[in-house]
Order: C-alpha cells, then sequence, then structure tokens
C-alpha cells in the first residue's frame, strides 16, 4: 500500500518546481562558495593548512539555512497540494490507512531531502576537485557535511509536515518556518537542545555525530506524534 | 432484507452543537436514497461520518453488515464518494488526476477511459482541471468516484453548479448505475425537486434530526402542489365553495385547495363563476421544501 501512495505522490508533485527546489538549494549552497573563492580564493587559501576542510566548513556554513529553509518550503508545497481543493477527504475516503497517508507523505519529502543532500555532496565535491584544493580529496568528510546536516534537520521535518498537515491555514507552517530559518541563522547563540541548531552540528561537545543521533531518535519521536494526531483528526 | 448501510443512534457534536443526533439510516440494495434537508441540517456531517472522514461521537455505522470502525479500509474499497466541492489536484491533467487515484485504488488503466467516457471528458483528458469549469470538475470528481466500480456510491450534492444539460446528464446517469451495475447510490440535495426525479427512497434531515424515512411516493403525498385562485371577493367564493361541498382554505384574499385533478379545478371555477365571482387568477403553488418540513415537524408525529 504504501508503493502505490508513493507513486502516486509523486504523481501528484509534478509541475509544482519541487524537483526544481530540491536541485536549486544544494547547488545554491556551493554557488555562493564559487562567488567567495572566485573574488578571493587566494586570501581564503590562506587562511588554513588544510584547504579542503576550510572549504568545506564555508560551504557548511550555508547549508543549515539551506536545509531549513528547503523543508519549510517543500512541506507547505506538499501540504498546499492536498489542501488546495481539501482533496484530503478524496485522499481520506479511498481505502487507505491514515497513517499510511501521512507515512507516504514524509518518505516523499525525505526522499526529496536526501537528493539534495547527494546533489551537495557531488557538487561540493566537483567544485573543490575544480578549485584544485589538494590531491587527498577528504571524500569521508565531504559525505559527513553532506549527510549529517539531512539527519540532524529530521526533527524540523517532522515538525513542520505536522504543522503543514493539519493547518488549513498556510500561513501557520510559514510564520513556524521563517521563525526556523531566523533560529537556524542564529544557531551560534541557541542552548544546544533547540533543535534548528542541529543541522550546524555545532554542540558543546564538538561532537557532530551527537546531532544526527538526536536528529533521528526527536526526528521518529515528532514523527510519531505528528502521525497519530493527523489520524486522530476529523476531515474537514 | 438486509441493509447496504445502517446507521443507529449517529451523532456528531461539534463542541455543544449538536450537527447530527440519532440518525438511523436504513439503506436496502439497489436504492437510489435520496437525502434531503436544507444547507447546515448535517447531510455533509453524515456522510463524511460514513465514509470515515470523521469519527461519531455516538452510535454506529454498518455497511455492507461490517462495522465501519472496525473494518473501514475494507468497506471503503467498495465505496466511491463525492463529498461537497470537488476535489483535484488543479496542475494536473484530468487523466493524471485519476491516475492518482488509480495507483492507490489498484484497478487496471483502462478503467480510466471508461470513467472518462461515462462522464464525456474523454476530450478534456489531457487538459489541466485549472481551466475547467465547474460542471466539468464536478463530472472528474463523479468519474473518480466511479473508478473502483464501487458498490455504494455516495454523491453529495452533485448536481451543484451545473447547467441544465449537464444537470439531466448527470441526473440520466446516476439513475442508471444501479439497473446496470446493481450500485446503491446515497445522493444529498438540498432541492426537493432533484430528489424528486431521481430517488426512490427518501430520507430528510433538519436541524441534525431525521423526520422522514419512507419511499418517493409516500413523500410526494406530502408535496403536492396547490392551486390559489385570486377572486374580487375571496370571503363570498370560499363561502360557496364550502357550501358545495369542496375543502378550500381561506386565506389572505385568496382560496386555496389541496388535491387538484384538472376537472377538480374546472368544476370550482365553474362555481365561482356562477357564483358572479369574477376568478383573475388559477396559480399552481409548488410547496416549497420549507413549508413541507413545517408540515411535517408540526403535523402528526407518526411520522
Amino acid at each position: 500500500m504504501i508503493g502505490r501512495l508513493l507513486t502516486s505522490d509523486f504523481l501528484k508533485i509534478k509541475r509544482k518546481g519541487l524537483w526544481f527546489l530540491t536541485a536549486l538549494g544544494p547547488i545554491g549552497v556551493v554557488a555562493l562558495q564559487m562567488v567567495n573563492y572566485g573574488i578571493r580564493r587566494d586570501y581564503l587559501l590562506e587562511q588554513s593548512e588544510d584547504d579542503w576542510g576550510y572549504y568545506l566548513l564555508n560551504v557548511h556554513s550555508f547549508t543549515p539555512l539551506a536545509i531549513v529553509l528547503g523543508i519549510a518550503i517543500l512541506t507547505s508545497f506538499i501540504a498546499s497540494i492536498e489542501n488546495e481543493t481539501n482533496a484530503w477527504k478524496q485522499l481520506i475516503a479511498l481505502p487507505v490507512s491514515k497513517l499510511t497517508v501521512y507515512l507516504s507523505k514524509f518518505t516523499v519529502l525525505a526522499i526529496l531531502l536526501f537528493m539534495s543532500s547527494t546533489i551537495l555532496m557531488l557538487f561540493s565535491m566537483a567544485y573543490g576537485v575544480f578549485l584544485d584544493l589538494g590531491d587527498s580529496i577528504p571524500y569521508a568528510e565531504i559525505a559527513k557535511f553532506a549527510y549529517y546536516p539531512f539527519f540532524a534537520s529530521l526533527p524540523i521535518l517532522a515538525l513542520q509536515l505536522w504543522i503543514a498537515s493539519v493547518c488549513h491555514n498556510q500561513g501557520i507552517p510559514i510564520t513556524v518556518g521563517i521563525f526556523g530559518v531566523i533560529f537556524a541563522y542564529s544557531s551560534f547563540v541557541l542552548p544546544d537542545w533547540m533543535i534548528w541548531k542541529w543541522p550546524s552540528l555545532m554542540n558543546q561537545w564538538d561532537e557532530p555525530v551527537i546531532n544526527v543521533m538526536l536528529g533521528v531518535g526527536i526526528g521518529i519521536l515528532l514523527y510519531i506524534i505528528g502521525m497519530i494526531d493527523f489520524a486522530r483528526r476529523d476531515v474537514k | 432484507m438486509e441493509y447496504i448501510v445502517q446507521t443507529e443512534n449517529l451523532s456528531k457534536n461539534f463542541g455543544k452543537e449538536q450537527a447530527v443526533s440519532n440518525i438511523n439510516l436504513k439503506i436496502r440494495k439497489g436504492e437510489i436514497y435520496g437525502f434531503l434537508g436544507p444547507n447546515g441540517a448535517g447531510k455533509t456531517t453524515t456522510i463524511r461520518m460514513l465514509l470515515g472522514l470523521m469519527k461519531p461521537s455516538s452510535g454506529t455505522i454498518k455497511i455492507f453488515q461490517k462495522d465501519l470502525k472496525k473494518e473501514r479500509i475494507n468497506i471503503l474499497a467498495k465505496v466511491g464518494s463525492l463529498v461537497e466541492n470537488p476535489s483535484y489536484y488543479p496542475h494536473l491533467t484530468a487523466y493524471e488526476n485519476l491516475e492518482a487515484l488509480r495507483k492507490i485504488l489498484g484497478v487496471p488503466k483502462s478503467r480510466i477511459d471508461e470513467v472518462l467516457e461515462i462522464v464525456r471528458l474523454k476530450d478534456a483528458a489531457d487538459k489541466k482541471v485549472k481551466g475547467f469549469s465547474l460542471g466539468m470538475k464536478q463530472r472528474l470528481g463523479i468519474a473518480a468516484s466511479l473508478l473502483h466500480n464501487p458498490e455504494l456510491l455516495i454523491l453529495d450534492e452533485p448536481t451543484n453548479g451545473l447547467d441544465p444539460s449537464g444537470i439531466i446528464e448527470i441526473r440520466n446517469l446516476i439513475k442508471r448505475l444501479p439497473e446496470e451495475h446493481g450500485m446503491t447510490i446515497i445522493i444529498s440535495s438540498h432541492l426537493l425537486s432533484e430528489i424528486d426525479q431521481m430517488a426512490t427512497q427518501v430520507g430528510i434531515v433538519t436541524k441534525g434530526k431525521m423526520i422522514f424515512q419512507d419511499s418517493i411516493e409516500a413523500m410526494r403525498r406530502f408535496a403536492q402542489p396547490k392551486v390559489v385562485i385570486k377572486v374580487s371577493d375571496s370571503e363570498k367564493g370560499w363561502r360557496s365553495l364550502v357550501a358545495n361541498g369542496i375543502k378550500a382554505e381561506h386565506k389572505d384574499d385568496l382560496i386555496l385547495f389541496d388535491e387538484c385533478s384538472d376537472e377538480k379545478v374546472a368544476h370550482i371555477v365553474q362555481i365561482l363563476v356562477q357564483e358572479g365571482i369574477s376568478v383573475y387568477r388559477v396559480e399552481e403553488e409548488k410547496r416549497s421544501l420549507e413549508e413541507i418540513f413545517l408540515q411535517m415537524t408540526t403535523g402528526e408525529q407518526t411520522l
């Protein structure tokens, strides 16, 4: 059943610009470094012995913003497809369980984000090679900076999907999304327990993998809460 | 006789307001059940509960003799529905809209062409639904509800927003389905004439309560039109009619009759003319649904 719902959901996002946004996010993040390194490459290369590491840190400085903003836009788009003509009532009146409907929406979003992360990895590697940052390409580090933020941002995804699918007024999830972006922007000063800080991979122990664990754990928890609330509600 | 749909004391509260209270629907196989009531009477809420979109506050729903609460998915696999305004994905074509639903229902692709044919949307299959007229969207909604060849079809105000030819088309389609496909149909409307032309069985709700549930023939006895006659001297006219043994009402300077065959109207006019009273107008006054409601709610409680 989940397979059928997924193919149906992927058909529904046709012509909505979701694929475009999925690619635009990571390309934009790397493009900012193209500008940065294009203008002051020599200065930047002087800043550190480890040119690859320093370059990846630069790339990563914009990744959390792009992810949080991307999640807010994608979830709102996905929910608006059903909200626009209240197609929820048609969808839920089909022989499907509400839990599966919600799971399918979440899965579509997670797949889109994962693809974004993959594109980010490929692009940051390609531009790094183009910049000639050194022969030993740190593949593991590149993958880490691409996929860790993805896992660390799962709670934000779960929260945004929950709000977007139960609020008929899409102003509410958009507002929450904007606050999320502002939070992500000020990650430096946020306490560690704020989920919007996690994609920055910063914490007091300086151990990014903690954010990944927290992201997956709290992400699943928020997902389950959202799913149960969605299933419990009457469809208007 | 086994019922396809049976509800027992079905109720739904929104906060303190009781939208539906103790509704006992009884619908047999092959019927076209007209669900009639003014706006806000609780028709849509009842239908939403039948589809499992809303949970009843109390009472039970049995569809195909199964409990909706326990076997929702099995039941819905054999139920097609169109609730209120049609739902669609405007950025997709008519074909893609149906394809999105077909994937979930798991019926063969050929069904899409078949249902598009039934609602005559085949020519518009590859156009985006965004540009459809309301009538076309409504027909697309009906096509969607027919995709999996349901045994029970629930249509909430299906002729809303359609032009006269569209209404006739949908009406003929709805009448055909029980005969050709053995479907049972529930159709809701706030228009008595609409239900009158399609339904075999009628349920009337007002303010969340079922006030009438019987065959359409029984319903028609209530909805007979009145004949209104305007004369120069209504007082005198009415007296002479009553003197001749004709049951008539005298109200607002008008004379009103309940049953009125052509012969009877002719007879009445003849009496009036012979009495030297000028007859200005003889009109038939269709009784509005509201009046019938009023009569039912204030009349005998045996209904």
